[in-house]
């Protein structure tokens, strides 16, 4: 009878464990936590970009692919003019994009985080940028082609304000259309950023340079400019891997006439070409990749958010 | 040098400041005191430029500055939470303004370092210089906002409860701080506060604010000694308050009982409203069996419990109008007096001590409305 005592309480106190490996439980419990989140993204991120890795080596018959190890898709990318000139159309008007985004966006962004004071007017300032969303991506695209075309609202505006002659037919199925069809779907995503940041900044800051005989030219520069500056930062992440990525607007907006790299992916894989489109792919994640790193170096986010 | 001429600010219908006059003069350390509301922010962004009056005028050295932008009046405001550009270095806080102003900007780099570092000794930070603002504490960033508004030599630096964000110990080391500076500088201050001790302590001159208006002007010893209405010994917090009427022989009858008035008072009729205060550290606890003098005043009281604070300790006793009374014992030369909870005593001070206000008959017939 005692024996069984004892032995229960033997056993009870494994199945407590000392206060040390209790300890241990518990910390063992809290990576627990991280489980979903390394599961998900080791499924759906980090094997499908080896995978990628893997592929772009793989070599490519007209008709098949097998998975004999070659370099010929790499040295094929590299010594076609096609997709040079596809590499260097993205890279050209993704600055052209980002730049016009910022020229557009930042002062609007900082009109709403800096001018306007009420809280609820400046919440729905921003709601308003986001109203085109409530379209659909595609239709958003679409709708450029009526304004755009020559014979588009754009181009009768200008004909009856006598700016213009003819109209002007280089606005749609060129680079132009594509450019500001994208400044137009992403400048929010510049917008939204910024005006949280400048919305931040203490006014008695602003008041204090006034104070000691700053223009205003020389406040922007040395204060609100610095102070948003991690706005501008993230707002550029976000356009810069939207618009790297991009083809449905240049196949839209430019008659298959543009081909930036998402648009090469998109053909290669539609004929198969599965080897190709992952050099493309691996090519597009790598310039990607460089840009954020470069951007996060500018600042120091996890100290200013 | 500094002139305040019939000021009003009105928002939104309501005056933050009421007609409002003063004159300050050169060099002066002046300390304004007023409860929140009284108007005392509104006036520093007056005189800041931050804002623009409703009417009245300001005016320094004889030039009107009514249509002169804040940064071209050469005052200089410290704010209440510093406002330091929080990506800037203490450096360069510091050197922002002779670098940075429109008119007449320090492009000589060596001259700049040489003011900046001369200011940042002044205000003892000369080790923080390459520091960011975020490493450091309230005390520094209070002396870095400074700084950055004395290197620019300003004819007048206006600072809003500078000392509000600190600590008690902190608050006193920038006290003498802050006349040690201004004794080395001789640039006019103007100190705002909440607080009638900082006020009293700091200023060559007290300016005691309420409602948009100047209730009294003087020296700290005058203010603390001889309020001039019972408004300002109610803000100095120092004062034991009573409202009655005369009786016609030097008496006036309060609610907690008749208390004999200051000799000196001019004889009024009987059945005037009064306000009367006695500060707390005049009067002396004495039992009942003790005789009062001709000379003294009294008033029954009931001891409740004493505050002890170091060197000071405040005992506190219910009168028999049920109000609460104050008596400021100091306890450098003698042991404290120990008093029995729920026995009587006698609160007495000399009658001269006591200071009589008439009471408007405006304040009577509003108060007797309210009652009725």
């Amino acid at each position: 009878m005692s024996t069984t005592v004892q032995d229960r309480a033997v056993q009870t106190a494994r199945k407590a464990g000392s206060p040390r490996s209790l300890a241990r439980q518990q910390a063992a419990g809290q990576w627990m936590l991280l489980a979903p989140g390394v599961i998900w993204m080791v499924l759906c991120l980090v094997l499908p970009m080896l995978m990628m890795i893997y592929v772009s080596f793989w070599t490519q018959t007209t008709f098949s692919i097998n998975s004999t190890l070659t370099l010929d898709n790499w040295v094929a990318f590299f010594s076609t003019p096609t997709y040079l000139d596809s590499l260097l159309t993205t890279v050209e008007l993704w600055f052209v994009t980002l730049a016009l985004i910022f020229v557009i966006g930042y002062p609007v962004a900082v009109f709403i985080g800096l001018f306007v004071r009420d809280k609820t007017v400046q919440t729905s300032l921003l709601v308003l940028c986001v109203v085109p969303f409530w379209t659909s991506f595609l239709i958003r695209v679409l709708a450029w082609r009526p304004m755009l075309g020559t014979d588009g609202a754009v181009n009768i505006i200008l004909l009856k304000l006598g700016l213009i002659r003819q109209p002007i037919e280089a606005l749609l199925f060129t680079q132009y259309s594509v450019v500001i069809g994208m400044v137009q779907i992403y400048v929010v995503f510049m917008v939204g950023p910024v005006a949280f940041m400048v919305s931040r900044i203490d006014r008695s800051l602003i008041e204090a340079a006034r104070d000691l005989g700053a223009s205003t030219a020389r406040i922007f520069l040395t204060i609100i400019l610095p102070l948003s500056l991690p706005g501008i930062v993230v707002g550029s992440i976000f356009v810069s891997v939207m618009v790297l990525g991009e083809f449905a607007t240049p196949s839209a907006l430019s008659g298959d006439k543009v081909n930036l790299l998402g648009n090469i992916i998109v053909t290669q894989v539609g004929s198969l070409k599965w080897a190709f489109a992952s050099v493309c792919g691996v090519i597009l994640t790598v310039l990607m990749a460089v840009t954020v790193v470069a951007l996060l170096r500018i600042v120091n986010l996890r100290r200013e958010i | 040098m500094l002139d305040i001429h019939s000021l009003t600010k009105r928002y939104g219908g309501e005056a933050a400041l009421d007609g409002l006059s003063l004159s300050v003069a050169e060099g002066a350390y002046l300390s304004l005191l007023g409860p929140s509301g009284s108007g005392k922010s509104t006036l520093l962004r007056l005189i800041a430029g931050y804002e623009t009056p409703d009417e009245g005028q300001v005016t320094l050295d004889g030039r009107n500055l009514t249509t002169v932008p804040a940064h071209e009046r050469g005052i200089g405001f410290v704010s209440q939470g510093f406002a330091l550009f929080p990506h800037l270095s203490v450096f360069e806080n510091v050197a922002f303004g002779l670098r940075y102003h429109a008119r007449a900007p320090l492009r000589d780099g060596a001259e700049v370092r040489r003011r900046v570092m001369e200011t940042l000794e002044m205000v003892g930070l000369t080790d923080y210089a390459q520091r960011q603002i975020q490493q450091l504490s309230g005390g520094q960033k209070q002396r870095v906002a400074l700084a950055r508004t004395l290197v620019v030599r300003p004819r007048l630096c206006l600072l809003d409860e500078p000392l509000g964000a600190l600590d008690a110990n902190l608050r006193q080391r920038m006290t003498l701080e802050l006349r040690r500076i201004h004794a080395a500088l001789g640039i006019t201050f103007f100190h705002v506060t909440g607080n009638e001790m900082e006020a009293l302590a700091m200023g060559d001159r007290v300016v005691v604010l309420d409602a948009g208006r100047i209730l009294q002007a003087d020296a700290p010893d005058i203010v603390y000694n001889k309020p001039k209405s019972i408004a300002v010994a109610r803000f100095l917090n120092r004062y034991n308050l009573f409202s009655g009427r005369t009786d016609g022989r030097g008496g006036i009858a309060a609610a907690a009982g008749l208390i004999a008035g200051p000799s000196t008072a001019d004889q009024r009729q009987a059945s005037d409203f009064v306000d009367f205060c006695i500060r707390i550290d005049k009067i002396r606890v004495q039992t009942e069996a003790e005789a009062i003098g001709p000379s003294q005043a009294a008033l029954p009281a009931t001891y409740i419990t004493s505050e002890f604070s170091g060197a000071i300790i405040t005992h506190l006793f219910r009168l028999a109008d049920d109000r609460v009374a104050e008596v400021e014992d100091h306890l450098s030369h003698r042991r404290p007096a120990e008093y029995a909870a729920g026995q009587r005593y006698r609160l007495v001070w000399p009658r001269d001590e006591g200071l009589v206000f008439p009471v408007s008959a405006a304040v009577v017939e509003a108060a007797i409305r309210r009652a009725a």
